[in-house]
């Protein structure tokens, strides 16, 4: 069944990987034909597609979870994170993987730790110094917070991105006269360009699903993410799962744009990076 | 070429970072405009996202509009109390903290994060507001530091109509609940419709109730006062036959059932005739006529009783839903004691109850309260009430339990009906728990029996 | 493409005449051991601050009897003993996220190679499959966990469903055993738990798999078909060591993040019934707000980062020993 890269039948393949796609998103296709549904629809049919399709949910969630408000403060943060993390971590990871930096197995071994700190352990003392900087309350605050808590796994994959790329090319531009930040924004940037669409994914994501930390450093309603809005369905004594489906599709749809978006952009970066040799 | 695009997509970026970076929150700008003094409210909302909204219009938007001087910032915020915490520590938080019962108000106040209400008990008449005792309730070491809102009970909800049907009559005492939990379960019925998937801690209502009605008020106020340990023989019968009744599958048809299936599944079967009876506490009986007993679910009528007891007497547990009291670094205290006075007052309450289904406050309520409001609801805020003032109560675990005490009832609980410990060892383990806390001095004043 | 000479002359020129002088020596040493330093300061300050700083802080109040509010009483080591020594929940906490990593060092993994081998060669649709395998992973915790939550109802869910059609349509109460409440058998819910974050996550490492895979070089599997080796071997000595990095970083993190796990336990059971599925992420979060022992809890934080640290402890000899990871 492993398939090899000539001429052999797919046949098995494509059986297998559509069964993996029914079992992933079989579920999902539960949730956003739910969505569409009455609540007494719902009931006696939670598991079908719906018969009597309406949008009725859509804008009573829209009003309910105050999406206007919390989607907006989303892509503020998602926007903001992803960039600064970008920018930090391309630099950090460069450094690791081509400069040699004395120390680097101790820095690395310091985000590692840093990142098996679990946020519970330092919540108290971290709001602490937040309130006393002035930061809670603040979007900037929370998105320097989801830059720190990326940092280790954003750097370590963009390394690992970076150390892949053959040398010749950096030294080919370095025999050039290139320094080191051009070797940076002139080889190593657009080689890696595919590490960075999905690291700028994966911690957007992260960010944008976001709740915990945000439920104890913001309280105003001003500045509650789309999460927020998400999780008021789900509060303890929720109970309507149309509506709650409504609000799911709503906070799911832009995630889903996006990544489908870049998604063309990711697969087609890696095919022309040189990265194939 | 492709230094272009970087470019773009970095002018796109600090596009999208300016135009939608939000304004710095200054209060409200309509409240700043006025130069009122702002204060802070956080609370969790009651329930989906109406329940938030009806506190806000019920409450909070009257009294701004009232108020030349003071505008309210209230923030419907799921975990509010967690974030409350966190906040207190750091020295902010806000104006009026609000925790989940008298037990919490403790730690607070020992760690100065309270101020000390007495002075605003004389000079906003809270005395004569609250029910004695409740107002006692507040008292840390002699010092008022908090408010009990939500003066909650629990009582036995049946479906009158399948009662009806079957010709069972709604028991009064503990051996003719259990006989008639027998006689339903052997008609395919579900007994008990409890649940704690959505809310783990509802397994202490149970606990409570078997306190209370089994062992006895008397008994849980001398435990609670430190005159016998929790291992004494009659809490021991009490867990037992609360045990009993999960290993017998009588509520909701098992544990695996009872620990996965939804408030909305158990009271929908409730209504339906599915399930025969809930212990469950007031805050649900505003939902069972407009969710559950529908003209859909078969147009069943619902109707409550005491819980059953030992003795057939009715006792009615007293719970506390939440506290209020004032953040000692609030720069409006005065303000604050001023919107504690207006959302306290029988008015209040009263419009409360009707608009929002929240149960009262322990205030002084003028009589016609409770026009407007369903006569069985009504039933039971009248009964407590009478209840409360003649002795005929026991105590809530969440409201005269301290906390690492009432964490462990409701999380430890499981464990015995697993079959991992026995009743005895774990009320040998609350007993531990329980005398740490006692001594340290973390116990609620207890409303003394008569 | 011209470069920008703002930023040119911003970062310092590496020496271009060889001759040995102080002036050389010290721009040698800037370029070599400064420079590469000042790449990695602004992550490593942000991250210091936010997250080493108060981390410190809960290190001291691992040692005291601490509330979370007010004063903190010195106690010394007593957390740590009662930790080791007293507390059975602990251990069944711990012992659970053994039972975590030993699932998420092998399902995931198996079923991420296998796709992404199936899907390497793979031309028609290959996006599409990468693309739908993937989403379950940007999907939220908590909108992942409530869809399950409902598909696993043993009311209306999916084996409730498929129970009531053995019923109904077959007469057979065979199957029966899918209308079981999976998360709230003590016996089962730690991996249904287990199942539902698997179920968002398998993708994600499946692509990584692929990216991975494809910047293997094509040379390498031609040599290997003219020494004849068959497609099996060609996974084993071609493909698994050309994503070797990637492979064994990855587990490195998994191992990391399975004691760490929280979200989708406590979104689910909140480590019950009966503690079966608490993990040491929802005992220590317990701790803080149910019980309020953030001494305690520090303590227990601490534990968890050192059994995370000794996961680094062994990759890091690993890569010592010539791992390539």
């Amino acid at each position: 069944m492993f398939g090899s890269r000539r001429a052999d039948s797919l046949v098995p393949n494509y059986v297998i990987l559509l069964l993996l796609v029914v079992f992933t998103i079989g579920p999902l296709v539960v949730l956003v034909s739910n969505a569409f549904k009455s609540p007494q629809e719902l009931i006696a049919n939670p598991l079908g597609l719906p018969m009597r399709p309406t949008l009725a949910n859509f804008p009573e969630a829209w009003r309910v979870g105050e999406f206007a408000t919390t989607i907006g403060n989303s892509v503020f943060l998602v926007v903001t994170t992803v960039f600064v993390e970008l920018v930090l971590t391309g630099l950090a990871a460069y450094s690791l993987a081509r400069l040699n930096p004395p120390g680097q197995n101790g820095f690395m071994g310091y985000m590692l730790v840093g990142s098996t700190l679990p946020i519970w352990l330092f919540l108290v003392p971290l709001f602490y110094m937040w309130s006393k900087m002035g930061l809670t309350n603040t979007l900037y605050g929370l998105a320097i917070l989801y830059v720190a808590f990326n940092a280790p796994f954003a750097t370590f994959l963009l390394r690992a991105f970076m150390v892949q790329i053959p040398r010749d090319f950096e030294d080919a531009a370095r025999v050039d006269g290139a320094n080191e930040v051009s070797v940076f924004t002139r080889v190593i940037l657009p080689l890696t360009w595919p590490g960075f669409l999905t690291v700028g994914l994966v911690v957007g994501l992260g960010v944008w699903n976001e709740f915990q930390t945000a439920l104890i450093f913001t309280s105003n309603p001003k500045l509650f993410p789309v999460a927020l809005s998400y999780y008021k369905f789900t509060s303890r004594f929720g109970r309507d799962w149309s509506l709650t489906s409504a609000a799911a599709f709503m906070m799911i749809a832009p995630v889903l744009i996006l990544f489908l978006a870049m998604q063309r952009r990711f697969i087609a970066g890696l095919s022309q990076g040189g990265i194939k040799g | 070429m492709r230094k272009r695009l970087v470019v773009s997509v970095l002018l796109l970026l600090s596009l999208v970072l300016s135009a939608c970076a939000p304004a710095v929150p200054t209060a409200d700008d309509a409240a700043a405009e006025a130069e009122k003094a702002v204060i802070s409210f956080w609370y969790n909302p009651p329930s989906g996202g109406e329940g938030a909204t009806c506190y806000q219009t019920t409450v909070i938007d009257p009294f701004n509009e009232m108020s030349d001087t003071i505008f309210v910032d209230a923030v419907a915020q799921p975990e509010a109390w967690n974030a409350t915490r966190t906040a207190l520590a750091a020295g902010e938080g806000p104006d009026i903290v609000r925790t989940p019962g008298p037990s919490f108000v403790f730690e607070l106040a020992q760690a100065g994060q309270l101020l000390p209400l007495d002075d605003y008990v004389a000079s906003e008449g809270w005395d004569d507001l609250f029910v004695d005792w409740a107002l006692s309730l507040g008292e840390v070491e002699g010092t008022i530091y908090s408010l009990a809102d939500e003066l909650e009970t629990l009582v036995l909800y049946y479906n009158k109509t399948l009662f009806e049907q079957k010709g069972w009559n709604p028991p009064s005492t503990v051996a003719e609940l259990y006989e008639l939990a027998a006689v339903i379960a052997a008609d395919d019925i579900v007994p008990f419709a409890h649940t704690n998937a959505e809310w783990r801690p509802a397994n202490e209502w149970h606990v409570g109730e078997y306190f209370n009605h089994v062992a006895g008020p008397d008994r849980v106020y001398e435990a609670l006062t430190g005159q016998i340990p929790w291992t004494h023989e009659d809490f021991v019968t009490s867990v037992e036959l609360l045990d009993e009744a999960q290993q017998n599958g009588w509520f909701t048809g098992g544990l695996e059932l009872y620990y996965t299936l939804t408030f909305d599944d158990v009271r929908g079967m409730l209504g339906r005739g599915e399930a025969a009876m809930n212990i469950e506490g007031t805050w649900v009986a505003a939902d069972l006529d407009t969710l559950y007993f529908t003209e859909e679910n078969g147009g069943m009528e619902w109707d409550w009783v005491p819980t059953p007891s030992q003795t057939g007497d009715p006792i009615y547990t007293i719970g506390m839903g939440n506290t209020s009291s004032i953040n000692r670094n609030s720069e409006h205290p005065e303000a604050v004691a001023e919107f504690l006075s207006y959302s306290f007052s029988p008015e209040s309450q009263a419009a409360l109850l009707r608009n929002c289904g929240k149960a009262p406050a322990p205030v002084r309520l003028t009589d016609d309260a409770m026009e407007g409001v369903d006569p069985r609801i009504a039933a039971i805020f009248i009964d407590l009430a009478a209840a409360s003032d003649s002795g005929g109560y026991g105590y809530t675990t969440w409201t005269f339990w301290p906390p690492k005490s009432d964490a462990y009832i409701y999380e430890e609980i499981e464990r015995v009906w697993s079959g991992d410990i026995t009743a005895e060892e774990y009320l040998q383990g609350l007993d531990e728990l329980f005398q740490e806390e006692f001594s340290a001095g973390a116990i609620p004043p207890i409303p003394e029996r008569q | 493409m011209a470069l920008n000479p703002e930023m040119a002359s911003a970062a310092p020129v590496p020496p271009r005449t060889y001759v040995r002088s102080a002036a050389a020596t010290r721009a040698r040493f800037l370029r070599q051991k400064v420079v590469p330093w000042l790449f990695i300061a602004p992550i490593l300050l942000v991250h210091f601050i936010v997250v080493i700083v108060p981390s410190v802080q809960s290190f001291y109040y691992s040692m005291t009897d601490w509330s979370g509010i007010g004063a903190a009483e010195w106690v010394g080591f007593e957390n740590f003993q009662q930790m080791i020594f007293d507390d059975s929940s602990y251990r069944s906490a711990l012992f659970n996220n053994v039972k975590w990593l030993l699932v998420f060092l092998t399902v995931p993994f198996a079923m991420a190679l296998v796709a992404a081998q199936l899907l390497a060669p793979v031309r028609k649709g290959a996006m599409w499959f990468r693309t739908l395998l993937f989403i379950p992973y940007v999907l939220p915790s908590v909108i992942n966990a409530n869809i399950w939550r409902n598909l696993m109802s043993p009311r209306l869910g999916l084996g409730a469903q498929v129970a009531q059609w053995g019923e109904n349509t077959l007469g057979t109460d065979q199957l029966a055993v899918f209308g079981t409440a999976f998360l709230g058998k003590t016996e089962t819910a730690l991996m249904s738990i287990a199942f539902v974050d698997n179920w968002h996550f398998w993708g994600f490492l499946m692509v990584l798999f692929l990216t991975a895979m494809q910047g293997i070089s094509q040379d390498l599997y031609d040599a290997a078909k003219i020494d004849g080796a068959n497609r099996l071997n060609e996974f084993i000595h071609v493909t698994i060591p050309g994503i070797l990095p990637t492979l064994a970083f990855m587990m490195m993190l998994v191992a990391i993040w399975s004691f760490l796990v929280f979200d989708y336990v406590w979104i689910l059971t909140q480590g019950g019934p009966a503690n079966s599925s608490e993990v040491l992420g929802s005992y220590l979060y317990k701790q803080v707000f149910n019980r309020f022992e953030a001494g305690y809890a520090s303590a227990i934080g601490l534990s968890m980062s050192m059994f995370a640290g000794i996961i680094i402890g062994i990759f890091a000899l690993l890569r010592r020993r010539g791992w390539e990871i």
